[in-house]
């Protein structure tokens, strides 16, 4: 009944608005660009240096197995013997179930749904490290995309407080335009087939709420490493 | 008029709390400087102005054809669609969603559309535990206040405050320090997430072809609201729409840019309907609550304009006014310039909300930084000749608005007036704190308090400032 209503109310509003309004949105194309900055030439680097500039650390390395040294060194240093993370088959990664088979991690699944939610998402908290992948990466805003999905649950970016994530070059883009047109023509109308959610991170987890000093990790992960495969 | 009171106290109580004048000034100089980096350093920040307006005009234009394909495909995603003429309606769709499911305790993240219908208030009395995640949202619920400003609601209170708050309900050691009350926060904020049995969530931005709405926050209590709960409601004014997935490609980086000088806001988030079959995480339940709430009507008046605002706070930042008085004084949801605009038309209930279209000099500031490019002018002065018309206005605050009310039919003065109320401001805010709000507002405030002359004349400033220039050229 609501719905009716609005609806009529929308139709009766728009006999007197919508000659004006329409022609407010005629007078651009809508089309988004592809990026909104200056192109540069080493996208590797704008992505990093951007990413720095938010307190996320991004590396840029020549192969696997320099990949599998950095994360060795973050499962150390976080004393990590559990990771929430996606698939490993999803990051593709050469080298990093052996990797972490060597230390003794087996990945936790973000496995929450049903019954056992909350006794499960108990059990994750303590984690200290979240592994992905990424879609697509973004330069010219140090942005990474997540698109969700089965195998790639959306709590391995999101829980522990180190994030460390994996991409290849040759997913990185330069801007969001870019990067959503990319999506259009990869999933079609099915971008939200078989996931419920997308998601965009541009560095860590950050607050300026008390007297505008800036806080990282208030709840989503204080640390975001991002290791850039160029091989 | 007692209410009339109450408004103009609230003005003189603000130009007085000397923290909130710090914390103000604080805030608006950092909002300002960060904003005009960022829409500075795009290749063509105009273009892609004219490309969000054009956007949200073509939104609204078809909104009879997009709310119903953006609820289609929300259906088709397995989600639930509440269409709402009201808040009450919203209100009553929630409490029987939850008694329904045997919530006990929910999870929000900042939702300006849950203020506007006060349902905070609606599911404490029907007996549910209400978190507000956000942190300054969280700071001011633990203090039982209400926000001070969009993008940083608890900017009044000093890292004091806030620390004596957590001593206090949250048993954190004394400390000043920010950090330990970040992970203080953190902790308490967490057990919450994990505990809650619904995540409420606002929108930023509906999109009529993925059936998806979007979510722009910098924390992650967004993420961990919509995530984590087994039941994910979320709430959306109906005008909050885009047409095309493309269309993020403009509205998200103009949205981070004018809020808070970021290229993009840390999390953006796009959920379409609840966790498929498969997913590991993500909500059993989906629902979508269209709130209308007068906005299908003011589309068809002459403020349908305001209907394009994306919430970026842009213009509150950018006020003299709201620079001097901060958003509590507005007394409504909607602070600031556009809160002016909207307060009147979406809780027209508020005895007086009438006035706030006064609390404007009509400098022009708000619609210059506007990223979808409101004349915000033009509809505070519409308001102006709707209340006199309808005959609100006591004599004597007649008298004080006697000067609008020539402008409101003389364009030509109103534009001279307009002009030389931005340049007075512009100096005021070049001299530092602004102390007194901008003839005529000046006689807002208690005579007896405030000099009733600026400090130098207008000449005075004119030729200082002529002076200036000269030598710095
Ligand atoms: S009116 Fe414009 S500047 Fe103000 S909040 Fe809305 S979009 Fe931002």
């Amino acid at each position: 009944m609501s719905r009716e209503q609005i609806l009529a109310n929308l139709r009766t509003s728009l006999n007197a608005n919508r000659p004006w309004l329409q022609a407010e949105a005629e007078r651009m194309p809508h089309e988004a660009p592809p990026f909104v900055l200056p192109a540069q030439d080493d996208v590797v680097g704008q992505f990093v240096a951007e990413l720095a500039k938010l307190e996320g650390k991004a590396y840029r390395v020549a192969s696997a197995d320099e990949a599998l040294a950095i994360i060795d060194r973050l499962i150390e240093e976080t004393h990590a013997t559990s990771v929430i993370g996606w698939d490993l088959d999803q990051i593709g990664l050469p080298g990093l179930p052996e990797l972490l088979a060597a230390r003794g991690i087996t990945p936790a699944k973000a496995d929450v749904r049903g019954e056992g939610r909350k006794a499960r998402l108990q059990e994750l908290e303590p984690i200290p490290i979240c592994l992905s992948g990424a879609e697509l990466a973004i330069a010219e805003s140090g942005t990474l995309l997540l698109r969700h999905g089965p195998g790639k649950p959306r709590l391995a970016s999101l829980l522990a407080p180190c994030h460390i994530a994996v991409i290849f070059r040759r997913q990185l883009v330069r801007g969001l335009g870019e990067a959503l047109a990319l999506l259009a023509q990869r999933y079609g109308d099915e971008i939200f087939g078989p996931t419920s959610n997308l998601t965009f991170i541009t560095g860590p987890s950050r607050t300026a709420d008390i007297e505008m000093t800036l806080s990282l990790g208030i709840h989503g992960p204080p640390q975001i490493h991002v290791i850039v495969v160029e091989g | 008029m007692p209410q009339t009171i109450a408004f103009f106290d609230r003005v003189d109580h603000a130009l007085h709390d000397s923290s909130l004048q710090t914390a103000l000034h604080r805030a608006t100089t950092r909002f300002i400087g960060n904003r005009a980096g960022a829409i500075g350093a795009l290749s063509d920040a105009d273009r892609l102005r004219d490309q969000a307006r054009a956007i949200r005009a073509h939104a609204l234009a078809h909104l009879d054809e997009l709310l119903p394909q953006l609820a289609a495909n929300v259906e088709t995603r397995g989600g639930h669609v509440c269409w709402a003429s009201d808040g009450e309606e919203a209100r009553r769709y929630i409490i029987e969603l939850a008694r329904a499911r045997g919530v006990r305790s929910i999870v929000k993240s900042k939702s300006m559309a849950s203020e506007e219908i006060h349902l905070n208030e609606a599911l404490e009395e029907a007996g549910f535990e209400v978190v507000e995640t956000d942190l300054g949202e969280y700071i001011i619920q633990l203090a039982g206040e209400t926000p001070s400003h969009i993008i940083a609601p608890a900017i009044h209170k000093t890292r004091e405050q806030v620390s004596e708050l957590f001593q206090q309900h949250l048993g954190m050691p004394p400390t000043t320090e920010v950090p330990p009350m970040i992970r203080t926060a953190r902790q308490a904020l967490r057990q919450r997430f994990l505990q809650a049995d619904m995540g409420i969530s606002g929108v930023n931005f509906g999109v009529a072809d993925s059936g998806a709405i979007v979510i722009v926050e910098n924390e992650g209590n967004a993420r961990l609201s919509t995530t984590v709960p087994r039941i994910h409601v979320a709430i959306m004014g109906i005008e909050r729409i885009v047409a095309r997935l493309a269309d993020l490609g403009v509205m998200l980086q103009v949205l981070a840019r004018s809020a808070t000088g970021q290229k993009l806001s840390v999390y953006t988030s796009l959920i379409s309907g609840p966790a498929r079959p498969g997913e590991e995480d993500g909500p059993e339940e989906f629902h979508l609550i269209l709130l209308d709430n007068g906005r299908s009507r003011i589309l068809g008046g002459h403020y349908a304009e305001s209907l394009l605002c994306i919430r970026c706070g842009a213009c509150l930042n950018a006020c003299p006014v709201y620079q001097a008085i901060g958003g509590h004084a507005y007394g409504g949801v909607y602070s600031g310039p556009i809160g002016a605009v909207l307060t009147p038309l979406l809780q027209p209930d508020l005895p007086d909300a009438y006035l706030l279209p006064q609390a404007s000099s009509l400098c022009g500031a708000c619609q210059e930084v506007c990223p979808v490019r409101i004349a915000i002018p033009d509809l505070l002065l519409r308001h102006r000749a709707d209340a006199v018309k309808a005959g609100k206005f006591h004599p004597v605050e007649k008298a004080a608005i006697a000067s609008y009310t020539l402008t409101m039919t003389h364009p030509a003065i109103y534009n001279a007036g307009g002009k030389a109320g931005r340049f007075f401001s512009r100096i005021l805010a070049r001299r530092g704190r602004f102390r007194r709000l901008p003839p005529p507002l000046h006689l807002w405030t208690k005579q007896r308090d405030f000099p009733a002359l600026p400090p130098k004349s207008f000449r005075e400033m004119w030729a200082e400032r002529k002076k200036q220039r000269q030598s710095s050229s």
